[in-house]
């Protein structure tokens, strides 16, 4: 039976959850504070991207030490009286024998003000009249739909699963499952789902069904299982063509888009070419393709798309002069992996070039340019102006940590940068 | 005193306010007397103060309200010519109520939009034309189409002299007390070649290194601002390890954010610098310059620089022969 990892590995006990330390700490004393006096906020509002816990823990804690878990989430309908319903039973007595109860209101971010009308009027009603803890998640704090929450709620923040504690607890995982998978594959994995361990888990288990062994080539070639073959067949033609037609035929051939398949050519050419003037020759040639592929693009002039076909087929095809024949296995596009695997750096950078963009009067392209070598130097070295430009530009914690490069240069401009707005 | 940075804080607010470009600042000088001016287009290098000219003709046309009848728009950031025409319509097709004569549009590096992009622009330029005046700002005239070039007065901006360079990092230093050595400043203005911003932004880094900004501190701000990565690519190009040298210029270019015409400009001076036959040299610098011209055509940075590498790898191996 195919059981999800996601049910199969979940946490039981707040112990096995991974990451966020501090933040399930926080949950677990507000939840035991209640056993002595109900404290100033009654509820807690967990929040954090995706994937980082927030339910799990709210579920292993009830399981742990005994808790009703009444759960109302985004699949259901949350109109004001259906909320208050279900909440109803926060309000009533607490029975002396009966099971102690949480209430979990999840991703509360999720609530479409259309259609579920009077939701957040109920919410805050519940939570001002609850015998029991009320928790809610979301992903987004901020988000001004739940302003008014936020305010009879203790905040609590998950924040992205680090790299590292992601590695530990998957290769258990692994481990448990009997599954041979390199850690590097793992990598690409968590790089790839930008630490959300529910999209991980999913993958890896997508990943590895049918088979006890997973490398990072076959990571990398997930996507593309179907058209190996096709395509390995194709590429071995581009690179041992004599005669033109042959090589072009490619084009027409091989099911994917020809923007991919230079992508294809490109990453792989200098691998099968490996005599230095081939080499060069075929390189000169596919950035020709590229000036013509440009033109196509800007200009829209199709006309100059078959000169893109002959320089990457042909052109390539008979570079081939000097390199003796051998086999040589293809290889992915490592830029278009590279690309996904630096999603997430390159959404900060742009951030960060937007917010610096609207200050100084140039393109968030070119902010990255023109301002953050410089920044970065003064985020490593000089704390004060560091904190006071972080104001300046508004950079949040995240932009921070991106432009000072280590943690502990983070924490320190960020304790002046609460000095200095409080 | 809060925390900004200089460039921004010290540009400037007026015309009379602009050191160099003197013949530009009198022609828009001008154009403040009369309260009439065309369409125009700026061009030249970065930190040329195409944006601040602009910034202080708007200020000395309007007076400190000037922001109501202003409006500065990023051809690189607004996605495609739709939005560019929708946010242009809606700014330029309101007459002004202030009492101004015409609204100004800044439309900043013009030279990213594509052809189509520009052929839109010059109607929306010419419906709007009574309403709304256009200034584009651009690095590459030639790369603006003709027919806008010919609605447009033409001002070429040109880096600027040392001397200028010096009075204004000296003006900046005394209200910001960094302490600077002689060969510091001197440093700086040599790097900068004439881009104000870089030297701006080149003596705040230093400055950031908390003693007086010397010769050293310059370099170190360099040479932090120009990774060493260059170099180690460039090496594993000459020694034959191609698959390494372009996996350090991908990560330069997509992990780190660098622009490719910059690690051009740095191969450029490396490859000088070097010990090889000068016949070697200049045909290398011929390819590198093909490259360069490439990418200011739009190619694609790691495609065309990589195969630069390859061809590097070859001269040298010659040379080497």
């Amino acid at each position: 039976m195919h059981v999800p990892w996601t049910t199969k590995h979940r946490p039981k006990r707040l112990s096995e959850i991974v990451g966020n330390q501090d933040a399930v700490n926080t949950l677990l004393n507000w939840v035991k504070s209640w056993d002595k006096k109900v404290p100033g906020k009654k509820a807690l509002l967990l929040h954090g991207p995706p994937g980082t816990g927030k339910t799990i823990s709210v579920e292993a804690l009830g399981n742990e030490y005994g808790y009703d878990l009444i759960e109302i989430n985004a699949s259901d309908s949350r109109t004001g009286d259906a909320i208050r319903r279900i909440a109803g039973m926060a309000t009533g007595q607490a029975m002396l024998f009966g099971k102690k109860r949480i209430v979990l209101l999840d991703e509360i971010d999720g609530i479409n003000l259309r259609e579920d009308i009077g939701a957040i009027d109920a919410i805050v009603e519940t939570i001002e009249k609850t015998n029991y803890p009320v928790i809610l998640t979301a992903n987004n704090a901020r988000d001004p739909r739940i302003r008014s929450l936020r305010d009879v709620c203790k905040l609590v923040e998950y924040k992205r699963l680090d790299a590292r504690s992601a590695l530990e607890y998957l290769k258990r995982i692994a481990a448990k499952e009997g599954i041979q998978i390199d850690e590097k594959a793992i990598e690409f994995i968590i790089e790839r789902d930008e630490g959300d361990m529910r999209s991980i888990l999913n993958d890896l288990q997508a990943l590895t069904s049918g088979r006890k062994k997973v490398t990072y080539d076959d990571v990398t070639w997930l996507a593309w299982k179907d058209r190996k073959e096709d395509l390995e067949e194709a590429l071995k033609t581009i690179f041992s063509a004599k005669n033109c037609l042959y090589a072009k035929k490619v084009v027409d051939i091989v099911d994917i888009d020809y923007e991919m398949l230079f992508e294809w050519i490109y990453e792989n050419a200098p691998r099968q070419l490996t005599d230095p003037v081939d080499r060069s020759n075929a390189m000169e040639y596919l950035a020709k393709a590229d000036i013509y592929l440009r033109i196509v693009k800007r200009e829209n002039i199709w006309k100059f798309r078959k000169y893109v076909f002959d320089m990457m087929t042909a052109g390539v095809a008979l570079s081939r002069e000097r390199t003796e024949p051998s086999y040589v296995p293809m290889r992915f596009p490592e830029r278009i992996l590279l690309m996904s695997r630096t999603r997430m750096v390159r959404g900060i950078r742009a951030r960060v070039g937007a917010k610096i963009g609207r200050r100084c009067h140039v393109s968030s392209i070119s902010a990255v340019r023109y301002y953050l070598p410089y920044l970065r130097i003064i985020f490593e070295n000089d704390y004060e102006t560091a904190a006071g430009l972080s104001r300046y530009f508004g950079f949040d914690e995240e932009d921070i940590a991106y432009l000072a490069g280590d943690e502990s240069s983070t924490r320190k401009i960020e304790r002046i940068y609460m000095r200095l707005t409080s | 005193m809060a925390v900004a940075m200089w460039a921004e804080k010290y540009r400037p607010s007026t015309l009379n306010e602009i050191k160099n470009q003197t013949e530009i600042v009198s022609r828009l000088r001008k154009f403040v007397e009369t309260k009439a001016m065309p369409h125009c287009l700026f061009a030249g290098p970065p930190g040329t103060g195409k944006t601040t000219a602009a910034l202080c003709l708007a200020h000395d046309l309007f007076g400190e309200r000037y922001m109501d009848v202003f409006m500065e728009l990023n051809a690189s950031d607004a996605r495609g010519i739709d939005v560019v025409r929708t946010t242009v319509k809606e700014f330029a097709r309101i007459a002004t109520i202030s009492g101004a004569p015409f609204k100004i549009l800044v439309l900043d590096e013009a030279d990213n939009m594509t052809d189509d992009a520009q052929h839109a622009l010059r109607r929306t330029m010419e419906r709007y034309t009574e309403t709304c005046r256009f200034i584009l700002c651009c690095n590459y005239s030639g790369k603006i189409i003709e027919p806008i070039q010919s609605r447009c007065a033409v001002f070429r901006f040109t880096p600027l002299s040392e001397d200028d360079v010096e009075e204004y990092l000296r003006l900046i230093a005394k209200k910001e007390n960094v302490k600077f050595t002689e060969d510091g400043i001197k440093a700086v203005i040599e790097v900068a070649e004439g881009d104000l911003r870089k030297a701006i932004n080149t003596l705040q880094a230093a400055a950031s290194l908390k003693k007086a900004v010397n010769q050293d501190s310059v370099y170190v701000v360099v040479g932090r601002a120009r990774p060493k990565d260059v170099r180690e690519m460039l090496e594993l190009a000459f020694n034959g390890d191609f698959l390494r040298a372009r996996e350090k210029l991908r990560l330069m270019l997509i992990e780190y954010g660098l622009s490719g015409t910059d690690i051009v400009k740095q191969i450029h001076s490396e490859i000088f610098r070097m010990t090889i036959p000068e016949k070697n040299k200049i045909t290398l610098a011929e390819a590198i310059g093909e490259a360069d011209y490439r990418l200011v055509e739009g190619a694609d940075e790691e495609v065309q620089l990589s195969a630069l590498l390859a061809r590097l790898a070859i001269v040298a191996e010659r040379a080497n022969q």
